[in-house]
């Protein structure tokens, strides 16, 4: 039985207050900061997650937990030692030039910073040149691109060949994803992974960064 | 004397009374006043501001009440669209409700293999010719994202597909004000002239603002040129409940008003009395998948309560949807969401009803699921014809004539039968009512197989009347220049 139940439980029901004060009782009795976010924060989340693919819990429940979650981690931040990590990788987000859906793009982006990632969110209508400079600006793990429209898919072999031209391709792993984007589709422009949904965007970054 | 009639009571929802009406359109002028949006289109913004509207940071505006409530004012109640050849054929006004297709699904499913694949150029000129060959399906829209067609160009080569392949009014799509004034050049063509399609339009714009409030450049270069050109226009934001507006439905419904009466406001101030739709687009993103779904009832019903607004406050006609699902395949799932959208579409007498046949929440469209919904179309016009009430339907004097003859006498012999059995019953085509073994006879068909063939009869037999040579050879030109 771990010895964070009442954080794990007050994360997992999303209710912030009891989950802060959790947190600060863990601190305040003298417990290891990354442990509390190991065995605390992300074990809870995971169960959030596991529970969210059985169909037990609905996005907004997810979302709720995930908010809990950071509310949590900005006690735990400033008491992170040099060494240990607070995030899971480092990614940037963004939906491409011309396409200005941003729904998917922004549950994505969400779904991600609950799992741990740091997220840099570029918006909407981002050209092949913006994701390049942000990506030299931030050195991300991880480049995910959303399309939405048919019209707006070839922006991102597009992208994909700006950061080959930067020479910066093979340090970043390009996730892709979007309503008209299949695994086919991502194979064809050479990107390194694809989710249908949210839950699989996360579960792809993680087998990217070779966590799971 | 002839005496006067008894009238028709005929089925009419409402979901809204007045007080509620008032109230989201109270709370819409509030989010134009008090929080405002953003307008990134410079000659759009410099009217506004020009019109009242407080602008600050450069683009963020505020719009005072008055200014809606004087577009809503100088837009016509009426907006006719007529078919390609001239004739009067979809008055959009009061409760009159027309069934059309959507725009845009990336994949389709296969007449021969059933198969979903993505869409071509020639699925685009399949539904036009089926939509031309199905009596209740008023209207086309391209139906298909077509893979086979020039990228920057694709909403051109769709609407010159669909004018090749229909005779019927068109709602189409463009990107930019660019290829929107090709795709007028060709409407153009069709018409005759410019002043031939502007005195009888055959086709609308279908428009969209950005939920949460924002109007991005391309999106307001179309919607001017329609309001320059009095090209009817509908300009539904996506303001589905818990994406891009609020969870609950009655706030979800005021941000797509609100959005809605900005593009209003910009289409009046740029053409006064050129012919806009009314409405927004507000369905729910479900809460497990994350999907807009286009198979829930909360669609259904907020535009019902539009059309209640309609008719208490803006009497503008108004945009909706119908006929379309969730499901993937054209299955018992698709069938009840297709019907409970048709039914309520029209007992909420919405006025220009798209998405018929979209299947996977408007990611895959079905011919069969087209051919199907025209049939629920036709059931669900019976139903709301009501039961007119007279001396012919009461039939007092066929009920004497049979009751007073020999014990084995039925109505279905009688000549009033004969005479009224058109009129007073729906007869299905494509539902089947037939006697086990007949059904087991004919092949022990469901619904989608019949579906299938009666979209492969119509598309092999309708013959739609074709353009003239010089009509074809000026779109094939304009197609050429691009
Ligand atoms: C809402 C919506 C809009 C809104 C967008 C508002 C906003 N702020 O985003 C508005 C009204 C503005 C809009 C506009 C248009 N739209 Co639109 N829109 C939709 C709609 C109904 C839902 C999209 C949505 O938000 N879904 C909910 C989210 C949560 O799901 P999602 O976006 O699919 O994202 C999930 C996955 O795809 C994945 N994912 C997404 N991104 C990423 C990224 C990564 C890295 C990964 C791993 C995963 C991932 O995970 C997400 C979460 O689960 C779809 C139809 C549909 N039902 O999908 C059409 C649709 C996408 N739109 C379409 C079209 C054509 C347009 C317009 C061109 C229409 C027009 N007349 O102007 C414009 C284009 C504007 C532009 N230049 O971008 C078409 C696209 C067809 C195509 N193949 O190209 C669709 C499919 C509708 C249709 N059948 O016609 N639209």
């Amino acid at each position: 039985m771990s010895e964070f139940k009442a954080l794990i439980e007050a994360v997992t029901k999303g209710d912030i207050s009891k989950a802060v004060a959790e947190t600060q009782k863990a601190i305040d009795a003298g417990g290891f900061i990354q442990a509390i976010i190991d065995e605390g924060l992300i074990a809870a989340m995971d169960e959030v997650g596991d529970n969210f693919s059985k169909g037990t819990i609905f996005v907004p429940q997810m979302l709720r937990s995930a908010k809990t979650m950071q509310e949590c981690m900005k006690l735990l931040e400033p008491l992170l030692k040099e060494g240990d990590t607070s995030s899971k990788g480092k990614v940037i987000i963004g939906t491409v030039k011309g396409d200005l859906h941003d729904i998917g793009k922004n549950l994505v982006a969400m779904m991600m910073e609950g799992a741990g990632f740091t997220v840099t969110d570029l918006g909407v209508d981002v050209s092949p040149e913006k994701f390049v400079q942000k990506a030299q600006e931030v050195e991300p793990d991880i480049v995910a691109i959303s399309a939405l429209l048919s019209t707006t898919m070839p922006a991102m072999p597009q992208t994909i060949e700006a950061l080959q031209k930067a020479g910066i391709r093979d340090k970043v792993k390009v996730i892709i994803g979007g309503a008209p984007v299949t695994a086919k589709y991502a194979q064809e422009i050479k990107a390194d992974s694809y989710g249908a949904d949210a839950g699989s965007a996360v579960t792809e970054a993680k087998k990217l960064m070779g966590i799971s | 004397m002839k005496q006067i009639g008894i009238p028709t009571l005929q089925p009419r929802l409402k979901v809204l009374n007045r007080e509620q009406a008032l109230a989201i359109h109270t709370a819409a002028l509030e989010i134009l006043e008090k929080i405002g949006f953003k307008m990134e289109h410079p000659r759009a913004l410099q009217l506004l501001s020009d019109a009242g509207c407080r602008v600050s940071n450069g683009e963020r505006v505020k719009l005072p009440s008055y200014l809606a409530e004087k577009a809503i004012k100088s837009a016509p109640k009426q907006i006719t669209l007529y078919d390609q050849r001239g004739n009067k054929a979809m008055p959009l006004v009061n409760g009159n409700s027309f069934y059309g297709t959507g725009s845009d699904a990336t994949f389709t499913l296969d007449l021969e293999t059933g198969q979903r694949r993505r869409s071509t150029l020639r699925d685009v000129a399949n539904f036009a010719r089926l939509v031309d060959g199905l009596d209740n399906i008023a209207f086309n829209m391209s139906m298909a994202n077509p893979e086979d067609a020039p990228i920057e160009n694709i909403y051109v080569f769709a609407f010159a597909e669909m004018v090749k392949n229909t005779n019927k009014p068109i709602v189409f799509i463009a990107d930019s004000g660019r290829d929107m004034a090709k795709i007028y050049e060709i409407a153009c063509v069709v018409a005759g002239s410019e002043e031939e399609l502007q005195g009888k339009p055959f086709l609308l714009s279908y428009s969209e603002a950005i939920s949460p409030l924002r109007f991005p450049e391309n999106v307001m270069e179309r919607l001017i040129f329609c309001a320059e050109k009095r090209i009817p226009i509908c300009f539904p934001s996506g303001s589905n409940a818990g994406g891009g507006a609020p969870v609950t439905l009655a706030g979800a419904m005021a941000l797509g008003i609100a959005e809605n009466l900005v593009g209003l406001v910009v289409h009046q101030l740029v053409g006064e009395g050129s012919p806009f739709l009314f409405g927004p687009n507000v369905s729910a993103l479900d809460m497990r998948s994350a999907v807009v779904s286009y198979g829930c009832p909360e669609w259904s019903l907020t535009q019902a309560a539009l059309a209640d607004m309609r008719d208490e406050i803006y009497g503008l006609p108004i945009w909706a949807y119908a006929g379309a699902s969730d499901a993937k395949v054209m299955d018992a799932q698709a069938g009840s969401e297709a019907m409970f959208s048709i039914v309520t579409a029209l007992l909420s007498r919405s006025n220009l009803i798209h998405d018929v046949g979209f299947l996977e929440y408007g990611s895959t469209s079905s011919l069969e699921m087209v051919t199907m919904a025209d049939e629920l179309v036709a059931m669900s016009r019976s139903f709301v014809e009501g039961i007119p009430v007279n001396d012919e339907t009461l039939a007092l004097e066929a009920i004497e004539r049979v009751a007073n003859t020999d014990t084995n006498s039925i109505f279905l012999m009688d000549d009033h039968t004969f005479e009224h059995f058109m009129q007073a019953h729906f007869l299905p085509k494509l539902l089947d009512r037939s006697r086990y073994d007949s059904w087991e006879a004919a092949g022990s068909t469901d619904l989608y197989t019949r579906c299938n063939s009666e979209a492969k009869r119509i598309l092999s037999q309708n013959q739609v009347e074709c353009k003239p040579d010089d009509v074809l050879k000026g779109i094939d030109k304009i197609l050429q220049r691009l």
